[in-house]
């Protein structure tokens, strides 16, 4: 029973963080209609920054926080003003084949600017472990549960009652009237991937704390596809949740089927879920007309 | 200049080229390549062996993503199945290495069917995820199945012998490699040509229009899936044989991504624009190193030391590069340097 309540704890915490990822993915695809393959490189390149802050600049906790946002903003914007913008109106296939050009190029820079080797960003938080009952849980796996539920929160209200969150769902929804009403589809786009790098960069600092950083971080966001499938992929909530899904189950299977099982438990789902209900569990059944 | 170009049957509109000089010149080139492994140095032979070999591979995909236009992620999943199916059969079981071969292709199409039967049935870009979930399973289910592949220890192979002729030496088996090639490229181009390429022709440039025109989507995507699978696991056990051992990082993920930057920098949807793109490709990353290494020692050893890394870098530079400026890659370059020379001074 403890074994079962602990894996549950260690699934939800990680599945946390590909929630977060998948979110990213969402954001992107409700808005511009596209899948980015560069998600978890984005993820990697932030933590990567935020560790270079902590250890050169200051090991605070907020100057990191605020300095891996800026960075994540930063990366967002410029990803979409230098390489996507260019693409805009382009067929799907060639614009996706653009996203996965840049995570070869995103991911190979790693071993560049940083190096190969892996490291731990320590800023002296999340590491501690709390006991309730007989239960030991990290900080940095209650904090990352926290955000996500609290962005989750966020992103939903974002949606529902800003301005600029009704233009999102409307350049989604049909970005030719969108244009037609006055809204700017190019900031829209700038936006949403500015969004998407940070809500992806948050989930690479967590993970960067509760576990290392490494050049292999960008397979979070290979992990973090199925969340977003079974989530529905224009569902950013749904993604969210997907993704908590998605880390119990791999830690259920890591837990009583052997450790090969957690690695490809997610991606044996994704088959199933395509299988059954491929437009996910909160996602809009897609109707062709013709 | 060439004017009254009338096809008067089917047969004229489909066949392979209506030119004499075009067989001819093919004739002195597959000559060329038959002579070229006696000449070479082995540094420059092992460039063409990987050339050709990488060129089935290529092919292989153009079937699937250039004609029929889904995305795979994941073909490096079937290159590691078809050598592991060749190594399998024939260095643990003994059998001949014809054998080997049907096997390196039956395997990943067997595969190809689990992973794109609940795919396929969909649109867009489902088919890019599952099969990049596929080339993960695969190694771990590779890794996994002790008694049949060795798990990590992998399986070496030896240089096949078939027919009683034998591929032990380096060139005969360039020679090999270019057999398959040849006999791959005439398969595709067939395809292409064929009731069944145009039905992949018509899926890939508006599928509602070819499925209301009584094309049978699913089916002949799962066709074209299943063929592409096929013959890249031919690929893959060609590379097996060429590495003489065969693992899982062997074959590492930027294979799938240098395939589609294959396609993408050659053009899509042309077998003569794959042919092209594997030859930049491959060369591509040798041939910025010699350019750098005139500048400096340093940057010499910097290519040394991060190969895999630089390699990767310029396949996404390459695909995004191609992508904005050259969307019809090589080939389309080649067809407007054509134009520009048969219609000079004239602009059409």
């Amino acid at each position: 029973m403890q074994h079962l309540i602990q894996l549950l704890i260690s699934g939800l915490a990680i599945g946390a963080i590909y929630g977060l990822i998948a979110m990213g993915f969402a954001v992107i695809y409700k808005s511009t209609g596209l899948v980015n393959f560069a998600q978890g490189e984005m993820t990697m390149i932030t933590a990567y920054v935020a560790w270079t802050i902590s250890t050169t600049i200051s090991g605070n906790v907020f100057i990191v926080a605020f300095g891996a946002i800026l960075a994540a903003i930063v990366l967002g914007l410029v990803i979409e003003r230098v390489v996507m913008r260019p693409m805009l109106g382009e067929p799907v296939f060639a614009t996706v084949m653009v996203t996965i050009g840049l995570a070869v190029i995103l991911r190979s820079s790693i071993n560049f600017i940083w190096d190969a080797y892996p490291h731990g960003l320590d800023l002296g938080v999340g590491r501690d472990i709390v006991r309730i009952g007989a239960i030991g849980v990290r900080t940095g796996q209650i904090a990352v549960i926290t955000a996500l539920l609290l962005l989750l929160a966020a992103v939903w209200a974002f949606f529902r009652y800003s301005k600029f969150g009704i233009a999102m769902r409307a350049v989604a929804a049909d970005d030719r009237t969108a244009l037609l009403m006055g809204i700017s589809a190019t900031r829209v786009h700038a936006i949403a991937w500015a969004a998407s790098s940070v809500i992806a960069g948050i989930a690479g600092v967590f993970f960067a704390i509760s576990y290392d950083l490494s050049p292999a971080m960008f397979q979070l966001g290979l992990k973090a596809f199925p969340a977003t499938i079974l989530g529905g992929l224009d569902a950013v909530l749904g993604s969210g949740l997907g993704g908590l899904l998605i880390g119990i189950t791999e830690n259920l299977a890591g837990g009583y089927l052997g450790s090969g099982m957690k690695e490809v438990a997610g991606f044996a789902m994704i088959i199933v879920v395509l299988m059954i209900r491929p437009f996910g569990i909160f996602g809009e059944r897609d109707i062709e007309r013709v | 200049m060439r004017s009254g170009d009338f096809k008067e049957t089917y047969g004229e509109l489909v066949v392979l080229t209506d030119s004499r000089q075009v067989w001819l010149w093919s004739l002195l080139l597959v000559a060329a390549l038959i002579v070229a492994p006696y000449l070479l140095n082995s540094y420059a032979l092992s460039f063409l062996t990987i050339i050709l070999i990488t060129v089935v591979g290529a092919l292989g995909l153009n079937i699937l993503t250039g004609y029929t236009g889904l995305i795979s992620l994941g073909h490096v999943g079937f290159l590691v199945t078809g050598a592991y199916a060749y190594a399998v059969v024939v260095s643990k079981y003994g059998m001949p290495p014809v054998v080997g071969f049907l096997a390196a292709g039956i395997v990943p199409a067997l595969a190809s069917l689990v992973v794109g039967a609940p795919s396929l049935r969909l649109k867009g870009l489902y088919l890019a995820i599952t099969t990049l979930a596929f080339s993960f399973i695969i190694n771990t289910v590779i890794l996994e199945a002790r008694t049949l592949t060795n798990g990590a220890r992998g399986i070496s192979v030896q240089r096949p012998e078939i027919l009683g002729v034998n591929f032990d030496s380096d060139a005969a088996f360039t020679h090999l490699c270019l057999g398959f090639a040849i006999l791959t490229l005439f398969a595709t181009l067939n395809i292409r040509r064929s009731r069944v390429g145009r039905a992949f022709v018509a899926i890939r440039d508006n599928d509602t229009a070819a499925r209301v025109m009584g094309i049978n989507l699913h089916a002949y995507k799962l066709f074209a899936f299943v063929t592409s699978a096929f013959i890249t696991g031919i690929a893959g056990a060609l590379y097996g044989i060429y590495l003489s051992f065969v693992s899982v990082e062997g074959f590492p993920f930027l294979l799938s991504i240098e395939a589609l930057a294959i396609l993408i920098v050659g053009g899509l949807g042309s077998a003569l624009g794959a042919v092209l793109g594997t030859i930049l490709i491959v060369l591509l990353p040798e041939a910025t190193r010699l350019v750098f290494s005139l500048f400096s020692a340093q940057m010499d050893a910097m290519f040394s030391t991060g190969a895999q890394e630089l390699k990767s870098m310029l396949y996404g530079l390459v695909i995004i590069l191609f992508l904005r400026f050259q969307p019809r890659g090589l080939v389309g370059a080649w067809h407007d340097i054509r134009r520009l020379w048969v219609n000079w001074p004239l602009r059409y």
